[in-house]
């Protein structure tokens, strides 16, 4: 019954979502608005719950067992505590408070103040490390070692060029070049991809709703 | 080959990678603070969203997804102010969600700075861009199935309350502004594969003009969409968002709003721009350091 129960669930609401697609007739239309509208959404709201219990669980584990690096473990409870009581009673900034006191004197700590300072610059900077892995590659391993690889290396000159203004200096068409390298043999070859991954995800959902496919379960065998 | 050259080329083959961090962290500061102007040129998917927009019929809203997260922001961020610019400067509604729930910061943000721009210098209720009247944001519900199918019924009933807790029937905006067939187009912000599903469930259900925004880095994915007219242009990356950033000047000069803004966008093409030719220099040397070392070993 453990297994039986969801695989029957996915079964009914999976065939049920796709027919509700096609089908025109009121009563399918309206019970398909109700399982999206609040259906899903009670369901989204519990994985909501189940998320942040997850990660308290996690970290609380770390700390009991003082894991490596379990300190930090001490700074996303309380982040995830502090951030959470301002969102929910803090209001979202100076013009719109909530009922707790988020403003002293000419500072404030409300959520679009903790986002703008904290959550904005954090993510940035975790991102722009990408730009000197990239240079790093760029030098190290992009190498013209075969035909492959040399085409490769020249459609990437080509576009990199002319994305810059610098490569209509070099030449005026030189943009419109970079331009059909990503309109024609890339989309080509995208498109190619696209019908190979749509196919997949397509007999891969098959697999989940007939029961056939029975990962998402975990739980091994 | 002298030896000199051949230790020179084998140096470089080794090279410390601080070296290279070094030069790209110098290669991109350098332009930030002592900048060289850069005027990018429309490319034609830019074009093609600028001139949608701009020709919309009146009574067709803006709805813009904000579906990206802090870590694009620099990329992204300035094409969403620009939109909200356009909209506002050929007086089109603009309806505002995010599909993430990191989206809501950045939205509110660009909300907060454009309605300055716009209101600071109002002279008069029709020059002002107001609350529920001119924008709305709808801020952010899950799941996106929910939201992409349910807008297409009805608006209402998928965000009962706005961003604000505003409950969005009593907004007068949403009069005229019920379902995908008030929308003229929708523009997803994305760096992520969202756009897609826009394309999957909004237009293919309901047929809404669609365009997108993304980062540089996946443009190369959405250009099937582009060519097949799913999207209506597309924006890519910051050279993206600084093309449109130069039509909305002009746009708002030539409606006589020659406002001085900053334009983000175009501001951080020199030092992108310095950075692809670095990181193309660091390519080339490369590979003459790696041709020049093989041909020593043979």
């Amino acid at each position: 019954m453990k297994r039986r129960l969801p695989l029957l669930i996915v079964l009914i609401t999976g065939i049920f979502g796709a027919v509700a697609f096609f089908v025109p007739y009121p009563a399918i239309r309206a019970a398909d608005e109700i399982m999206r509208n609040d259906v899903q959404r009670i369901i989204a709201a519990f994985s909501l719950v189940l998320g942040v219990g997850s990660i308290v669980q996690h970290h609380m584990l770390k700390i009991q067992r003082r894991a490596q690096y379990y300190s930090y473990s001490y700074i996303t409870i309380i982040a995830l505590i502090i951030t959470a009581i301002i969102g929910v009673f803090g209001g979202i900034d100076v013009t719109r408070p909530g009922i707790l006191p988020t403003r002293f004197g000419s500072f404030s700590i409300h959520i679009q103040t903790l986002y703008s300072n904290m959550m904005v610059p954090l993510a940035a900077t975790m991102f722009s490390l990408l730009a000197f892995f990239m240079a790093s590659a760029a030098y190290r391993a992009f190498r013209a070692r075969n035909l492959e690889a040399t085409l490769l290396l020249l459609a990437a000159f080509i576009v990199m060029l002319g994305a810059v203004p610098f490569g209509r200096l070099i030449h005026h068409q030189l943009p419109a070049f970079a331009e059909w390298i990503l309109a024609v043999p890339n989309t080509a070859s995208k498109r190619g991809i696209l019908f190979g991954v749509e196919l997949g995800i397509f007999a891969t959902s098959l697999k989940i709703i007939l029961g056939i496919e029975r990962g998402w379960l975990g739980g091994g065998k | 080959m002298s030896s000199t050259h051949e230790n020179i080329f084998l140096r470089l083959q080794r090279i410390d990678r601080r070296w290279i961090y070094l030069v790209l962290w110098l290669v991109i500061m350098v332009p930030l603070i002592f900048p060289f102007r850069i005027q990018p040129r429309a490319s034609t998917p830019v074009a093609q969203l600028f001139n949608y927009i701009d020709t919309m019929p009146e009574n067709k809203a803006l709805v813009i997804s904000v579906d990206f997260t802090p870590d694009t922001r620099a990329e992204l961020q300035p094409m969403v102010i620009a939109l909200l610019r356009h909209a506002f400067t050929i007086k089109r509604r603009v309806g505002i969600l995010a599909m993430q729930v990191y989206g809501l910061g950045l939205a509110e943000e660009a909300i907060q700075q454009v309605t300055n721009e716009f209101n600071s210098r109002a002279q008069t209720h029709e020059d002002s861009v107001i609350y529920g009247e001119d924008f709305v944001f709808w801020g952010w519900t899950t799941p996106l199935l929910t939201v992409m199918l349910g807008m297409g019924e009805r608006i209402t009933r998928v965000f009962p309350v706005d961003y604000y807790g505003n409950p969005t029937e009593s907004l007068p905006i949403m009069r005229d502004l019920k379902n995908y067939d008030d929308v003229g187009i929708l523009v997803s912000i994305a760096a992520s594969a969202m756009p897609r599903s826009w394309i999957n469930f909004a237009q293919v259900q309901f047929g809404v003009n669609l365009s997108c925004g993304i980062t540089a880095v996946s443009a190369a994915d959405f250009y099937p969409y582009v060519n097949s007219g799913q999207f209506i242009g597309m924006l890519a990356g910051m050279k993206g968002a600084a093309e449109y950033e130069q039509l909305v000047e002009k746009r708002m000069k030539n409606k006589g709003m020659d406002w001085g803004l900053r334009n983000t966008g175009t501001e951080a093409m020199s030092s992108q721009t310095a950075a692809h030719l670095a990181i193309m220099v660091f390519i080339v040397v490369g590979n003459i350091a790696y041709f020049a070392s093989r041909r020593r070993k043979k």
